[in-house]
């Protein structure tokens, strides 16, 4: 895990992660692991009662997920803050890309950092999540 | 500027709780937890799976990975359940039918580790429409602290709901 510091300037990319097949098996999983038990990830009766074609992925799963895209590369530790709109939903069945692009370089608290942009985005290229990140360079 | 806004006559959430708080709970943080937290959400460092590979790159126990506020959430959510207080959920009066999240933001302070008790703390910040009022938004700000090394983790949250038969 080794954060290329002179490759950290505006316009570097990260590597891209891909994730899912998100299927009922992954929200069933995440529901235990996170103690999100809302029913209308899970109950597909429950997501048909309240008007909607079936159940859909929790957002903070994606969220989870794009966080990924940021400490695969850098490291959990070095992670200052992080953050992301649910911008339309992660339907079951749908295959994620996450990307980040660094957008700006400064220093705060007495080290250098890092901002990213980050988006999660699906096989048809809806956006499903747009965020940011802010990451030590030390 | 703090402009006093209209009740929503269709809103659900309840307005009346702003600015106030849940009761802190105590969590413990656990290593199996931790473990299947990661493994659902493809988790590859080794640290968060591994107590050796953890205290080798300089950690006391495994490592939380970043949206593990979430799980420590839910655990205070169900203590809260078994004492019989108030859980956020009835606090702002979330319709789970229509409730969906908007937004989440997490400033890190220091790691969560396993094996550590942390404090889940939430304040209900702010009520605000949208769209005509077809929207109506609830921000929620959650800590997690630790008695001796302070906010671990705060979380900023915005949950909406789509309302239903509202015009947008």
């Amino acid at each position: 895990m080794s954060v290329d510091l002179l490759a950290a300037f505006p316009g570097a990319q990260l590597p891209e992660l891909h994730f899912g097949p998100i299927s009922r098996a992954t929200l069933a999983l995440y529901a235990g692991a996170s103690g999100d038990h809302n029913p209308v990830h899970i109950d597909s009766d429950f997501a048909k009662a309240a008007g909607l074609p079936d159940v859909f992925a929790h957002g903070m799963l994606s969220f989870g997920v794009l966080a990924r895209v940021v400490t695969d590369w850098a490291g959990v530790s070095r992670l200052r803050s992080f953050g992301a709109r649910f911008v339309s939903i992660t339907q079951l069945h749908d295959r994620i890309t996450c990307r980040a692009s660094v957008v700006e370089r400064f220093e705060s608290d007495g080290e250098p950092r890092v901002r990213l942009a980050l988006v999660a985005t699906a096989q048809d290229g809806r956006e499903t999540l747009r965020g940011e990140a802010v990451v030590a360079l030390v | 500027m703090d402009v006093a806004t209209p009740a929503n006559p269709k809103g659900i959430f309840d307005r009346s709780a702003k600015g106030r708080s849940l009761a802190p709970v105590n969590v413990l943080v656990e290593r199996g937890s931790i473990r299947f937290f990661s493994r659902v959400l493809g988790q590859i460092d080794s640290i968060h799976y591994d107590v050796e590979a953890a205290r080798a790159a300089g950690h006391p126990d495994l490592v939380a990975p970043p949206s593990y506020l979430m799980v420590i959430e839910a655990l205070a959510s169900d203590e809260l359940k078994r004492r019989g207080a108030q859980t956020a959920a009835e606090l702002v009066n979330f319709d789970f039918r229509y409730l969906l999240h908007g937004d989440e933001t997490y400033a890190y302070r220091a790691p969560i580790y396993a094996g550590e008790e942390v404090a889940f703390s939430t304040r209900v910040v702010d009520f605000y429409d949208k769209k005509g009022g077809a929207m109506e938004f609830a921000k929620l700000e959650c800590d997690v602290t630790h008695a001796e090394r302070g906010v671990l983790v705060r979380a900023t949250r915005t949950l909406l709901h789509r309302l239903p038969g509202a015009a947008s």
